[in-house]
């Protein structure tokens, strides 16, 4: 490429640039970033400081648990109360705002004490002291490494554990144990905790940073400093989920297996069915086990081990013990290894082409069919194990007959809204009148199962509907759609939401576990986004903003028509504001119609879907459109009312104590005697109070200007969704 | 392509170039043989003809990618078969004409009695031409069910040569019928120290007046052989320091053999500066110095040894080494994570001590994510399963694989299917996607490891270097398996690789040189020392605190620089220490250290040393640093750090602005000492303390004195102020003491 090329391309490549920064993308909703402290004692009461994005006006500070409670002190700070028999373990916390209740931040509540830390300790000489058997919350400064000393005697166990990346933060933390000048004796920076024998009485440095030494608000941690008597096992403090843990455990697995595994050479004897547990311990092992089996027989084999939070890669191989006299020979029946994503997640590329979260998980779920009666071999083993001892890598393995049975996890729907486009923002279920958002639902059937499932969300708050596309027969996809009605009041509950379908000839009903980002990642390029499951679902309408457009079909009622048939639906465009652009491209969400697509005229008030039903079977289905449009948002525009309100009342204020100063200028100047010293001393306080009262203004001017220029109108794109539409497609008319 | 930095001379020597190529065809003018009634075999006397005349070097007819001007010949003659498809039946033929010899285009080219553009290849009347003619005569035979070539013997294979003297070498070849036959003449003979020995093409070895071990290279038709020479200076030694453990022993036994007397051991200024330097990469504080000086236990130098080894920045200096040598190099912004996690768990392993044999094992196995084990890292950085096998037959083995991969190796024994088999090992390695851009999970990928030999097509089982590693299941990672191999008790290779690395870093010079080019025919100065100390470290179960006691210990470890009136010539046998230039980031740390400054590096802690600095990423930002050679970590040779002087390094001490802002510092140590209540003496003590870990000598302190009571003036003459004057005097002297060889170089 000759220079001239070069600096072309570079002006467009950064004219692009510019183009794209100018849009933003997904309409503003208020998430909750950090807490201070980020949890408590159960028990006792304390003041908490939150901060996030869009919660302007946060209002009140709702807990996952009625347990915990919370009254506002002040902007932004709540005295929070956790009730002694509050369970122990990860809550969720969330603010009401005025887009409704916010993305959901951790809240750990536990039995020790627990301290905040108010200034960052980055040398040695100002280490905080703690005390053993409490936790300290704190913050990480960037570029720095917090201090914090413990006393302790010889022959001591201490345990420095740090809640981090498991209760949302940021951080990815560094212990260090030191001696009392700081030099290290024993770190850890895998995420892992320090097992610390103390080898004499004395002074101890415990130092924390970030892997990469990031700091900020957003790298706080709970750093738990415990003593433990000598045999008792490490116990870590509560985290996150991964969203791969929704599929576990099976429906029915008692919480301990009845088996475990042997530390033996030798192949341990089953009997099948069977439910074990097991480590992956030392490295490099290889767990095998024997079973007696008949031809023809099927066995569907699970491994839990990263869905228990460990950060491994388990692989079953399956061999039949074939014998030719003394000699022994193997022969491979089967190998499993992962749960793939029933769904293609979103590759490295440049934009997503998939959701960025994965419902798979590295763990085992397979089939194997018996060819021959005779002895098996089952080698149980850790592809990431190689190297590593720890005997925490544990596992679950479980052999059963088929049980079928599904699991089912949702998420907020991310779409590719521009080119380029990585974003992994938090979405929280904040819904605006008129608004209509999307859940996808992905399903990891088990064992064969292979129905159609219903999705079911119930108590939703009022004003709220909700409709799920059903997952069909063999496909493991669906969407839930989450409406607010026009005049749906401010509210907000927690919703249930389950998956039904009848497995032989019993209808069951399972959970549904909501996924999201923790974070509002706005390129996943430059950030990892963090997705985990969530302890509950928190539905919530604002009766502040509408949506900038709610399509709807123009009734309410089931669509009818046959196959073989053309079906028009008038859709209603409600636009409230402008767009950039003419039409949005509308696809289809609801088996069998997801290949239908058409422009939807965004200057017209109504237009026409008009489905082709030649190949549709009769049937009841539930479908909605969807695409992306680009709005001019004006944000908060009651703020600039608000502001304007304190201006002109400060006006006002100060004006009066400017007629005062006039006045008692004057009466100083006739005055005399001691009644001029008291004039003059009444003039020198209500003087200052007018020059605070002129603060005050410029300070309210500030403030208007600034809510203005937020409510200046900006391009947003975001995911347009119509209400849901029924239809109901009776069978041809035979001639 | 590789990126693997070569040391230059290496290949240099391996593609011979056309003036060597010319030197070798003289030796056969002037001694025409009659015709050759026997027959003639293509495999055994032609293609010797043609190596020994350059005709098959890398530069001419065995160029990569077709020869040269459509004639091709296999490298150095390594495949005879394609090379008598090439002779006889390329070139429609014209290359060989039966009938009239002599009118063989090959023969009329070598002789240039046609144009020719390599020149006079074999004069008419030379040996090689009428070996050549009588094949041709003869009808071009390949030689039917002819002997192969077994090994080669060099007569003598050692001997000692006083300066000047001559020793002619004898070259056998040996047979699988058991026959023999004089290859002298036709052998490729090279020394590998021509300051100390040279050889004629004809085998002559000559010495010269450098005293040392040097060795003859031998070579003939892919077989390797060595001569292993001394030449002594022969002075008496007649004193030796103590000797504290077998290093010495085995040091000083050879200085005696050489007659070369060492140094006297070092002070305790020299030592203390030298050690902890060495192992800390850090100068001493002026407290340590102080206290180390005031000390008069008789086992302070050990104490302080194992003091710095506790010490954090053994750790930091040493996963410094290391890292860079394991690429841990920055590309993108993105690889900040894994590049701090790589060298964090390096740093870590050092610190608790980790055996050796275990790193590389945890290393070479790696699984998993950079996060949870961050030694994948390395699978991030080296892709390719024949990047991987390079990088840790050299890193780890001392063995240079490369050249194997097309060919076979012309110094060595290694054939494409020993490189294959151990490519074989890496065959396993399973990578899925994470959510970084670039950055794989790793895992072992069930299934039988093989790998295939590009030449033949055949798939290839591991194997380590021609020893049979055994059967490996398909569910065991075959890596592991080669793990096993390296750090058994009886691998030739693994533990001499690393001690031998280890003495170059506190010796400046490896026992073999360079360090990770260990092969047969590069024998070391002192085997016997270097097989002790192999023997001490297998011992010690690998343990690199050890090594780096037993080494600090030793009396040949603290003898002085300063040479005495006989080893000044001595590059080779340690008879004194050989002074070496401060590394990059180690000289950055001490004039911070010694003016008081710190540099502020990117994502880290304010303070943090140079030598912690985890990746390479930090060479943009400091001019310093790289001017003084820091890698940019794309090479596993410690050859990528530059550790030559140069003219912008001086330039760049006395006149770059970042030195000078350092000088400069408010609050540093010339601000300080220039406002400090103590006398001028006391200042300039804890100068050269800081500086040189010594008190000043008295002329020093004199000038130093004289030069402090200076008064200055400005341009119009008038005076300044003195609490500026000091201060800038201060400076003056800090940047007279950081610009001299006694701070720049450890000594």
């Amino acid at each position: 490429m000759n220079p001239s090329r070069i600096t072309s391309f570079a002006l467009l490549l950064s004219l692009l640039t510019h183009a794209a920064l100018a849009q933003s993308v997904c309409l503003p909703a208020p998430r909750l970033l950090t807490t201070m402290p980020m949890g408590g004692q159960a028990g006792s009461e304390f003041e908490l400081t939150i901060s996030g994005e869009f919660i302007e006006g946060a209002e009140q500070l709702v807990f996952s648990h009625p347990g915990i409670t919370a009254n506002k002190s002040a902007d932004n700070k709540y005295t929070v109360k956790i009730a002694a028999d509050c369970p122990t373990g990860i809550h969720e916390a969330r603010v009401m705002t005025r887009l409704g209740l916010s993305a959901a931040r951790v809240f750990t509540v536990g039995k020790l004490p627990e301290v905040s830390q108010e200034k960052h300790s980055t040398t040695v000489q100002s280490a905080m002291p703690l005390q053993l058997n409490s936790i300290c919350n704190a913050t990480m400064p960037a570029r720095g490494v917090n201090h914090y000393s413990i006393e302790a005697k010889k022959d001591q166990r201490i345990l420095v554990d740090c809640a981090a990346q498991g209760i949302d933060s940021k951080l990815n933390p560094v212990l260090i144990v030191g001696d009392k000048d700081g030099n290290d004796l024993q770190v850890e920076r895998r995420g892992g905790v320090i097992d610390f024998l103390v080898p004499d009485d004395g002074t101890y440095t415990i130092k924390v940073h970030d892997l990469t030494f990031n700091g900020g608000e957003h790298y706080f941690y709970r750093l738990v400093i415990q003593e433990l008597p000598g045999e008792v096992p490490v116990i870590r403090q509560p985290a996150t989920r991964a969203v791969a843990a929704h599929s576990w455990p099976p429906f029915g697995l008692p919480p301990e297996a009845p088996l475990k595994e042997h530390d033996s050479e030798d192949a341990q004897k089953l009997n099948l069915p069977c439910d074990i547990a097991g480590s992956f311990f030392p490295a490099a092992d290889v767990d095998t086990y024997e079973f007696e089996a008949k031809k023809g027989e099927q066995w569907w084999i699970e491994v839990a081990s990263q869905r228990l939070g460990r950060p491994t890669d388990a692989s079953v191989v399956v061999q039949r013990v074939s014998k030719d006299g003394d000699t022994e020979s193997l022969v491979d029946v089967a190998e499993l290894s992962d749960i793939p994503s029933p769904v293609k997640v979103s590759s490295n590329g440049y934009s997503y082409d998939g959701p960025p979260y994965n419902a798979g998980s590295s763990d085992v779920l397979g089939k194997i069919e018996i060819p021959e009666d005779g002895t098996y071999r089952l080698q149980v083993t850790d592809l990431f194990g190689g190297t590593r001892n720890d005997p925490n890598n544990i596992y679950r393995l479980v052999i059963r007959q088929a049980t079928p049975d599904f699991s089912v996890v949702a998420w907020a729907l991310h779409m590719n809204l521009r080119n380029g486009d990585r974003n992994a923002l938090s979405k929280p279920i904040a819904l605006r009148r008129g608004w209509t958002m999307p859940l996808e639902v992905i399903v990891i059937r088990r064992d064969g199962f292979d129905g159609e499932i219903e999705l079911i969300m119930e108590n939703l708050p009022d004003g709220v509907n909700a409709s799920g596309t059903k997952i069909p027969a063999g496909k493991s996809r669906g969407i839930m759609l989450i409406t607010a009605d026009e005049g749906a009041p401010k509210g907000y509950a927690n919703a249930t939401f389950r998956g039904r379908a009848k497995i032989g000839d019993q209808t069951v009903t399972r959970p549904c576990q909501l996924a999201s980002m923790a974070w509002p990642v706005r390129n996943a390029w430059s950030e990892i986004p963090s997705p985990r499951l969530l302890s509950s679902i928190a539905v919530s309408v604002s009766d502040d903003e509408t949506a900038p457009i709610t399509i709807a079909a123009k009734e309410r009622k089931v669509w009818e028509a046959k196959t073989g048939e053309k079906l028009t639906i008038p859709l209603l465009h409600m636009r409230r504001g402008e767009f950039s652009g003419k039409a949005i491209n509308m696809s289809t969400f609801g088996s069998p119609f997801e290949s239908f697509k058409f422009d939807l005229p965004l200057d017209a008030d109504s237009s026409e879907a008009i489905m082709d039903l030649a190949k549709t079977p009769p049937g009841e289905y539930l479908i909605a459109l969807y695409g992306s449009a680009v709005s001019k948002h004006r944000h908060n525009v009651a703020a600039i009312t608000v502001a304007e309100q304190e201006h002109t009342k400060a006006q006002e204020t100060a004006a009066a104590l400017a007629a005062e100063v006039t006045r008692l200028s004057e009466q100083a100047k006739v005055a005399s005697g001691q009644a001029k010293t008291e004039a003059e001393k009444s003039l020198a306080a209500v003087t200052a109070e007018k020059k605070a009262a002129d603060a005050a203004v410029a300070a309210a001017e500030k403030r208007v200007a600034a809510a203005k220029s937020q409510a200046n109108p900006k391009d947003i794109v975001d995911i347009i969704v119509s209400e849901p539409i029924k239809i109901r497609v009776q069978p041809a008319e035979t001639k | 392509m590789s990126t693997a930095v070569t040391s230059p001379d290496f290949l240099s020597k391996f593609h011979l170039g056309h003036a060597l190529c010319a030197a070798w065809l003289m030796l056969f003018a002037g001694s025409a043989l009659a015709e050759q009634t026997t027959p003639v075999s293509f495999v055994n006397d032609i293609v010797p003809v043609l190596t020994k005349a350059g005709c098959n070097a890398g530069v001419c007819h065995a160029k990569a990618g077709g020869g040269q001007n459509g004639f091709q010949l296999s490298l150095l003659g390594f495949e005879p078969q394609e090379d008598y498809d090439y002779l006889t039946r390329q070139g429609r033929g014209r290359r060989l004409f039966p009938a009239a010899p002599d009118h063989s285009l090959i023969l009329l080219k070598a002789s240039a009695q046609v144009p020719h553009g390599g020149g006079v290849r074999l004069e008419k009347d030379s040996q090689g031409y009428g070996v050549l003619r009588s094949w041709i005569q003869q009808g071009t035979p390949y030689g039917g069910d002819q002997a192969t070539l077994s090994s080669i013997l060099i007569q003598p294979d050692r001997g000692v040569l006083p300066p000047g003297a001559e020793q002619q070498l004898k070259t056998i070849a040996h047979f699988s019928d058991g026959s023999t036959r004089d290859v002298s003449s036709l052998a490729l003979y090279e020394s590998n120290d021509s300051a100390m020995a040279e050889v004629d093409d004809s085998g002559l070895v000559k010495a010269a007046e450098l005293p040392g071990k040097f060795s003859i290279m031998v070579r003939y038709q892919g077989k390797v052989s060595v001569f292993s020479g001394a030449v002594p200076l022969g002075a008496p030694v007649e004193e030796l320091p103590p000797s504290k453990n077998f290093i010495d022993e085995h040091l000083f036994a050879n200085l005696q053999q050489l007659g070369i007397p060492p140094s006297p051991v070092c002070d305790d200024a020299t030592f203390l500066r030298r050690v902890t330097l060495d192992i800390g990469g850090r100068l001493p504080t002026e407290e340590e110095t102080r206290e180390f000086l005031a000390d008069t236990a008789t086992d302070k130098r050990e104490r302080l040894i194992d003091r710095l080894l506790r010490s954090p920045s053994y750790a930091d200096f040493f996963a410094n080494k290391w890292t860079s040598l394991l690429k841990n190099r920055r590309d993108v912004a993105s690889d900040i994570t894994s590049n701090f996690a790589f060298h964090a768990w390096i740093r870590d392993s050092l610190l608790a001590n980790k055996p050796y044999d275990q790193i590389v094992r945890e290393l070479l196995a790696a699984t998993g994510t950079v996060i949870a084990n961050p030694a994948v890292a390395w699978y991030k950085r080296v892709k390719e399963p024949k990047e991987q096998l390079e990088d840790v037959a050299q890193l780890f083995l001392g063995v240079r694989m490369q050249c194997a991969q097309c060919h076979h190796h012309p110094f060595e024994r290694w054939s494409q299917d020993d490189y294959y088999g151990f490519a074989a090992f890496f065959s396993q390695v399973g990578r899925k996607p994470s959510g970084v851009q670039g950055e794989d999970l790793i895992f072992h990928k069930r299934g039988v490891a093989q790998s295939q030999n590009v030449k033949t097509g055949l798939m290839v089982r591991p194997a380590a270097l021609g020893d049979d590693v055994g059967e490996i299941p398909p569910d065991h990672d075959p890596r592991l398996r080669l793990a096993d191999w390296m750090s058994s008790a009886e691998n030739p290779f693994f533990a001499k690789a690393v001690v031998n690395r280890y003495w170059k870093h506190f010796f400046k010079r490896g026992l073999i040189e360079p360090e990770d080019d260990i092969r047969d025919t590069n024998p070391p100065t002192n085997p016997e020392l270097l097989e002790a100390l192999e023997k001490h470290f297998v011992s010690s179960k690998f343990d690199l605190k050890e090594l780096v006691r037993v080494i600090t210990q030793s009396s040949a470890y603290q003898l002085s620089a300063i040479p005495n009136e006989h080893n000044v010539a001595d590059q080779q046998n340690y008879s004194r220490y050989y002074p070496r230039r401060m590394q990059a980031e180690v000289l950055l740390d001490s004039i911070d250290d010694l003016s008081g400054a710190r540099t502020s590096f990117a994502n880290l802690p304010v303070g943090t040393r140079a030598v912690a600095l985890p990746d390479n990423s930090y060479n943009n930002a400091s001019p310093l640093l790289r001017v003084f050679g820091r890698p940019e970590s794309t090479s596993v040779c410690e050859c990528e750090r530059r550790e030559s002087a140069s003219l912008a390094q001086s330039l760049h001490l006395i006149n770059a602005a970042d030195v000078k802002a350092k000088l400069a510092t408010s609050g540093g140590r010339a601000d300080r000492l220039s406002k400090a209540e103590k006398s001028a003496k006391e200042k300039i003590s804890e100068l050269y303390l800081a500086a040189f870990s010594r008190q000043p000598r008295p002329e020093e302190l004199d000038t130093a004195l004289a030069y402090l009571a200076e008064s200055r003036y400005d341009a119009n003459g008038k005076p300044i102020d003195p609490k500026i004057v000091a201060r800038d005097n201060f400076q003056d002297l800090l940047w007279a003491l950081i610009n001299s060889k006694e701070f720049l170089f450890n000594h």
